[in-house]
């Protein structure tokens, strides 16, 4: 590939939806102009939708690819995982097809991919238990972590231990139980210092974002495509 | 004298907006959007103007201190580290989509991802990045493979095991990388990008193998888990510095200066707004009223 594809044409890219963006969020003219503007800001958002929709089924392939080649490499010991994972990706893909095809030549059916019943079977029935297991794990990794982080190594962790027991008392019904005032103070700790720690994360975040944007503008941020200049 | 000039280019942006929104007015007509507060364009413009000259004057030969991020440092220490061990480094960028808001901190990731490849490049170490947003596949290949390829070390690359897809589900994504941490015992677990409920699971299954952990995030409630957690953290506005640190240009880092400015017209107008709380009102208006409606409408 030329090196103007590869170097310049992602950048004027780039360069040219930041300007656009502003101008669709900022400017307004008259009604025709805000009109074309935001029909306009619709499409660049339905592109990138598009954009990302293809990209699934390069993720597709991906994923036979790498499971594919597992198998070659560690045999008999990796295959029974990855025939798995290849059969119900190759399942969901083909009862999709099904749906899409019904919605495509009976609309009068109203089956489309994701209400085909075997798909719709397959997603409630082993996607989302399993995404729900996932999920719950979270309390295990909570409670761990925070075992490890509220040990008292110095007057700070201290600090934070004193904090999360307010915090953790006021969330809970015995916290009113044993004292009453656990509840307004967890709420003065949420509202007043958590807060006021949070807010300059928040605004510093969005001026990394401005300047970040500013680098993008002159092309001096060019480690996303792989490359420094 | 260069601060003036930087000065008086500002003052001069600012006063060509007053003028072409003056003529606009004049003319009845509405330049602007009332969507937006006119109060953030202008905001918008000084800092990237402020960004702008800072950039200029490091080409000119000026230079601009930046304080050191200790988990961006520590990112080659994490490299070297699982080299000596003989254990791969994994990397994820997360779960936010390029066409989401989210798309400044997944880029941000990327320009640590090649950060981190090029130092795999350098000490010969494995890397395996795992993604959970499609759209990155062939952005993370061509990073890692360049930063193998510059580094004189292309018979490290291998496509299949140092980028790997696993899904674009949430906690089926969140699954996979913590399968990937344990079976590939990582050395280093980096995680920098947008992240959601999964951040603990990532970092918990690379404690349990004893991996060596850097995280970072702008999203504000993922940011203490990673605190508490990890051995080093990029906290909110270090991951966008990060790309910046890692082309050690000077101009790239001078930019990083226009937060700065920032975050001192931030604290200004904070201190004016608690001043204006304490001052007393005019004739049914108070000073808090006046000072929203010139942020607000502008």
């Amino acid at each position: 590939m030329s090196l103007v594809a590869r170097r310049y044409t992602p950048q004027i890219i780039v360069t040219i939806i930041i300007l656009l963006s502003i101008a669709f969020y900022y400017l307004y003219i008259n009604r025709d102009v805000a009109g074309a503007f935001s029909t306009a800001d619709k499409a660049l958002s339905d592109w990138a939708v598009i954009i990302t929709s293809f990209a699934l089924i390069v993720g597709g392939i991906d994923i036979l690819r790498f499971h594919l080649t597992k198998v070659r490499k560690e045999g008999l010991k990796q295959a029974p995982f990855s025939l798995v994972s290849i059969g119900l990706l190759v399942t969901m893909v083909i009862f999709a097809l099904i749906g899409w095809y019904i919605s495509y030549s009976n609309p009068a059916a109203g089956i489309a991919i994701t209400t085909q019943p075997q798909f719709r079977w397959l997603y409630l029935n082993l996607y989302a238990p399993a995404d729900a297991a996932v999920y719950s794990i979270l309390v295990f990794y909570i409670a761990s972590a925070s075992y490890r982080a509220f040990r008292v190594r110095n007057p700070m962790a201290l600090l934070l231990l004193v904090t999360a027991l307010i915090v953790v008392f006021g969330n809970t019904t015995i916290g009113g139980v044993v004292w009453p005032g656990f509840l307004p103070l967890r709420d003065w700790i949420m509202t007043v210092p958590n807060t006021a720690a949070f807010r300059p994360i928040t605004i510093g975040a969005g001026l990394g974002t401005v300047v970040l944007g500013l680098r993008l503008l002159t092309w001096r941020e060019t480690s996303w495509m792989g490359r420094r200049e | 004298m260069k601060t003036f000039r930087s000065v008086l280019i500002v003052s001069l942006i600012l006063l060509a907006i007053g003028v072409v929104s003056a003529v606009s007015w004049f003319l009845r007509v509405q330049l602007y959007t009332t969507r937006a507060p006119f109060s953030a364009f202008i905001m918008l413009v000084v800092l990237l103007a402020a960004g702008y000259i800072f950039m200029m004057e490091a080409r000119g030969g000026k230079l601009f201190p930046v304080r050191k991020i200790r988990a961006f440092d520590a990112i080659e220490e994490a490299v070297a580290r699982s080299v000596e061990m003989g254990r791969p480094v994994h990397m994820t960028f997360g779960f936010g989509t390029i066409s989401s808001a989210m798309a400044p901190q997944f880029i941000a990731g990327l320009g640590v991802l090649s950060h981190i490849a090029r130092l795999c490049g350098k000490y010969g170490a494995k890397l395996i990045t795992t993604l959970g947003v499609p759209e990155a596949i062939a952005t993370a290949e061509e990073i890692v493979r360049e930063g193998y390829y510059s580094a004189g070390r292309p018979e490290l690359y291998d496509t299949t095991y140092n980028v790997r897809y696993l899904t674009d589900q949430q906690f089926a994504y969140a699954s996979a990388v913590q399968a990937t941490i344990f079976r590939e015992n990582v050395g280093a677990n980096i995680v920098v990008g947008p992240f959601y409920a999964e951040s603990l699971i990532f970092m918990e299954a690379g404690n349990m193998v004893n991996a060596f952990q850097i995280a970072g995030t702008a999203r504000e409630t993922q940011i203490p888990f990673f605190v508490l957690v990890a051995d080093y953290s990029f906290i909110g506005e270090e991951i966008f510095a990060a790309g910046a640190l890692a082309s050690g240009d000077k101009e790239t880092l001078a930019s990083i200066r226009g937060q700065d400015v920032g975050k001192f017209l931030a604290i200004v107008l904070i201190i004016m707004g608690i001043l204006a709380l304490l001052l007393p009102g005019l004739k049914g208006f108070t000073f808090v009223d006046i000072l929203n409606w010139v942020w607000k409408v502008g």
